[in-house]
């Protein structure tokens, strides 16, 4: 009977290899035509990239527009618009040669004269820009030499000046329409992207289509134009009705918009649809010290702390799993991540942890309470108030408890909780950040930013700020790799952050779509989607 | 009559600016600053105060209030500041949304909640009674965030029947507006028992009993019509009620509303978005209570005003 069974089994798997084998290697020609239905949490701001400050107007902005440079799918820097660049020695004069024969949706040539046009209008002081006008940085003029070459001077050495370019909120837009448009511009923006918009219900969706003359796409995608005829990006607020409209066949595809670990985790069970993953540009949750408030004055508490907390449990609580353990300050997602890190950092070791305690002076008291100088271990985490910020702080709170910690978790609006780290009020706090270069050293570490901008450690160390100059001036490529990594093994040393993990986007999909390929920046690139 | 009418029309004056000066100051008191919001943790403390005095944000704000009511009266609610789009046309788009999806639950709920809380008042078997009235506190109870989710899980995923997140056309329509009018029937059934109870126990229905009218008669026609009053002030709160009720339930179903307008403009702290839907909000509520109030007289001559 058992041998029957066994035999009726391989004799399916036979069929079934025999039936499947031709479709899987018959070549499939991408289709055109049909939709795709993208699916957002957050309604966009406005279309008007230049004065949009909401993460979807981004996404949107990669569909309807193309910037100056973009990056590959290794995140080299690419031709976009411009076809090539060169820049002064003294990295303040940059000159960008347009492609020729590109033409905005509205049909307007795109000229070195529109290009002026465009980042100008980004730099007004009347187009009150919150995010784009401060990507170009530093910049003196910009001037159109010739109808094809475009030269922008800047005021000082900017060194995330290329990278900013290739951000979906520096595509160039047509002046013309955005001139003629006035306010109007931001529900009927004009780019020269592979889709042209078509109509914004207010509130329900969004919806482009094609652009047939797309002949100047970025070298990662097919040339040519995208084979969807319609791309529709529905607003669905509730995370609970995004899913079962996706179930339902409503949705193509659970993008830009995030689904929850325990969705992800029941879709997948399903094995009814195909699942991408990128890793956060960032790391999800770190614990900052301030080095300047009791007793975190101290290394060796701080360590202590490193020590102490063990991540992989919070990891499985708080995400069921869903991402990585962070060591460094910098995730394998961002250029110039040390891979060294993982051993060199502190790990889970309660042993270490109490050692360094004790050598710091703090010794058990009554109620296992630890004390030094007759005061008790006590002090206050500063987080964001939502859930995860708080639950992730309850399971460190429990862990520190262990020890003779006593945390208490202080939540706050988000604004309100930058204003109290940016006047020192925290002794400590967790938050996260995305980027998309290790520049971020420089935002979360440099002295200079003490007070005003990301330094929240509130740590004046000319040491450090000397290795952050100098990995913001070296052009090669190789010492820059080299400063990072002494740059991460420095901040874990000094033990300025316990990182603690970074979590891994999932992007569900119809299984009728194919092509798809996600951009390690964290997007689909739709242009080389299509229906089967 | 008439007078009536320009008496009540003078007393929402009075009434929005009241309104509107708790939502102006409500809006500022609460932690969380619309610019520190736009800009995120990587805009620098310049940037921030630039972009503040660009929108106006900087000026004291007994004076940003002044501006906002001078330009309210001559119907400019001003530009929002998270879609840079003027307020009146935002909340225009929006507002046939919600106006639909409320009127459909408060009809829903009205017809439902008035016909079986006439059946229980009425029904001879107390069976039927505490099956209504069970009926009734489930509907009550049930937080339309849950209600809603389970709608769909039944009627959407597992059935099939019914579109999720469509927002057009009568059949997007029926399990948001279920959901909506679940609670406000279920208050209503209450009202409408109790007092259609009361009626019952008066002279005039014995009298009527005994000239020989049907059950069905002295209910519909004697007892229903005199219990409708203190129904109907209550339908005219259930109104803002449901139009409370449609934020969330418009969250669930994907719906372009104003709730979900006001929800955004809270959140960003889009201070001349959430002022003008909360005006829009308020001038509805009023004139749908003195509507009601008008409605008194038709089935109560008694009560007339001067």
């Amino acid at each position: 009977m058992a041998t029957w069974r066994w035999f009726g089994r391989a004799a399916a798997m036979v069929v079934a290899v025999v039936l499947i084998a031709p479709l899987a290697f018959a070549q499939v020609q991408p289709r055109p035509g049909g939709e795709l239905v993208f699916v957002t949490t957050e309604e966009p701001d406005t279309l008007d990239p230049q004065k949009t400050s909401a993460a979807v107007t981004g996404n949107i902005m990669r569909w309807l527009g193309d910037p100056l440079v973009t990056k590959d799918l290794s995140g080299n820097v690419i031709a976009g618009l411009a076809k090539s660049w060169t820049v002064s020695r003294d990295g303040l004069v940059w000159t960008f040669q347009l492609r020729e024969n590109v033409k905005f949706h509205d049909g307007n040539p795109l000229t070195a004269q529109a290009v002026k046009g465009s980042i100008d209008r980004a730099l007004a002081p009347e187009t009150k820009s919150p995010v784009a006008g401060a990507l170009f940085g530093p910049v003196a003029s910009v001037t159109a030499e010739g109808a094809l070459t475009v030269v922008i001077k800047l005021k000082e050495s900017f060194s995330p000046f290329l990278d900013n370019l290739t951000d979906p909120r520096a595509i160039i837009v047509s002046p013309q329409a955005a001139q003629q448009l006035g306010d109007r511009f931001g529900r009927a923006p004009v780019g020269t992207g592979p889709f042209k918009f078509q109509e914004w219900r207010s509130g329900d969706r969004v919806i482009l289509v094609r652009n047939p003359d797309y002949q100047w796409g970025p070298s990662y995608a097919h040339a040519g134009p995208p084979y969807v005829e319609r791309l529709v990006l529905r607003i669905v607020p509730e995370l609970a009705a995004q899913t079962a409209a996706f179930e339902r066949g409503e949705l193509t595809v659970t993008f830009p918009a995030v689904i929850p670990p325990t969705d992800v985790r029941r879709l997948q069970d399903t094995k009814k649809y195909t699942f991408f993953t990128f890793l956060r540009k960032g790391i999800a949750n770190m614990m900052e010290f301030n080095v300047t408030k009791e007793p975190f004055t101290d290394v060796r508490v701080r360590r202590a702390l490193a020590f102490a907390i063990e991540k992989k449990s919070i990891l499985h609580i708080a995400l069921e799993d869903l991402g990585e353990v962070a060591y460094g300050p910098l995730p394998s997602s961002i250029w110039g991540y040390w891979d060294g890190i993982k051993d060199y950092a502190p790990g889970y070791d309660p042993g270490q942890a109490k050692r360094l305690l004790a050598e710091a002076g703090w010794q058990p008291g009554p109620g296992g309470v630890l004390q030094k100088d007759g005061k008790p271990f006590t002090f206050q985490l500063f987080i964001v108030s939502n859930d995860l910020a708080r639950k992730v702080a309850q399971i460190i709170q429990a862990q520190l408890r262990a020890y003779g910690i006593q945390m208490e978790i202080q939540p706050f609006e988000f604004g309100t909780l930058l204003a109290k780290l940016r006047a020192g009020e925290h002794q400590a706090e967790t938050l996260g950040y995305t980027y998309t270069s290790p520049d971020i050293f420089f935002l979360w570490f440099h002295s200079s930013n003490v007070g005003t901008g990301l330094t929240f450690s509130h740590n004046k160390d000319p040491q450090l700020d000397k290795m952050i100059v100098a990995s913001r001036t070296e052009t090669s490529p190789q010492k820059r790799l080299e400063i990072y990594r002494d740059l991460q093994k420095y901040v874990v040393d000094k033990a300025l952050w316990v990182p603690l993990y970074i979590n891994t986007n999932y992007i569900a999909i119809q299984p009728n779509v194919q092509g798809t390929k996600v951009h390690p920046d964290g997007y689909l690139v739709v242009a080389d989607m299509y229906l089967r | 009559m008439r007078a009536y009418l320009i008496r009540r029309l003078f007393l929402l004056v009075p009434t929005l600016f009241g309104v509107t000066l708790a939502v102006f100051l409500m809006l500022r008191l609460t932690p969380g600053d619309p610019v520190q919001i736009m800009l995120g943790e990587y805009g620098s403390k310049e940037q921030v105060e630039r972009l503040r005095r660009e929108l106006g944000l900087d000026q004291p704000l007994p004076m940003q209030y002044v501006k906002f009511i001078a330009r309210a009266a001559h119907g400019d609610l001003g530009i929002s500041i998270r879609s840079r789009t003027a307020v009146v046309t935002e909340i225009g788009d929006r507002l046939p949304a919600t106006v639909t999806l409320t009127l459909a639950a408060t009809a829903l709920a009205a017809v439902v909640g008035i016909s079986i809380g006439t059946v229980a008042a009425t029904a001879r078997r107390p069976l039927i009674d505490s099956a209504v009235m069970a009926f009734s506190l489930i509907g009550l109870s049930m937080p339309t965030f849950w209600s809603g989710l389970l709608l769909i899980f039944a009627f959407s995923l597992r059935l099939g029947w019914l579109p999720i997140t469509e927002s057009e056309g009568f059949r997007a329509l029926i399990l948001p507006a279920v959901t909506l009018a679940a609670p406000a029937s279920a208050v209503l059934a209450r009202i409408t028992r109790s007092s259609v109870l009361e009626v019952l126990g008066q002279e005039f229905i014995r009298t009527a009993r005994s000239k020989g009218l049907a059950h069905y008669a002295v209910v519909i026609r004697h007892a229903l019509r005199n219990a409708l009053i203190p129904v109907l002030t209550i339908l005219g709160l259930q109104f803002g009620a449901l139009l409370a009720g449609a934020v969330i339930v418009e969250s669930v179903f994907a719906r372009p509303g104003l709730g979900r307008l006001a929800v955004n403009a809270i959140l960003s702290r889009d201070f001349p978005m959430a002022q003008g839907i909360v005006l829009v909000v308020g001038v509805m509520y009023v004139f749908v209570n003195a509507t009601i109030d008008l409605v008194y007289g038709f089935l109560d001559p008694r009560i007339r005003y001067q």
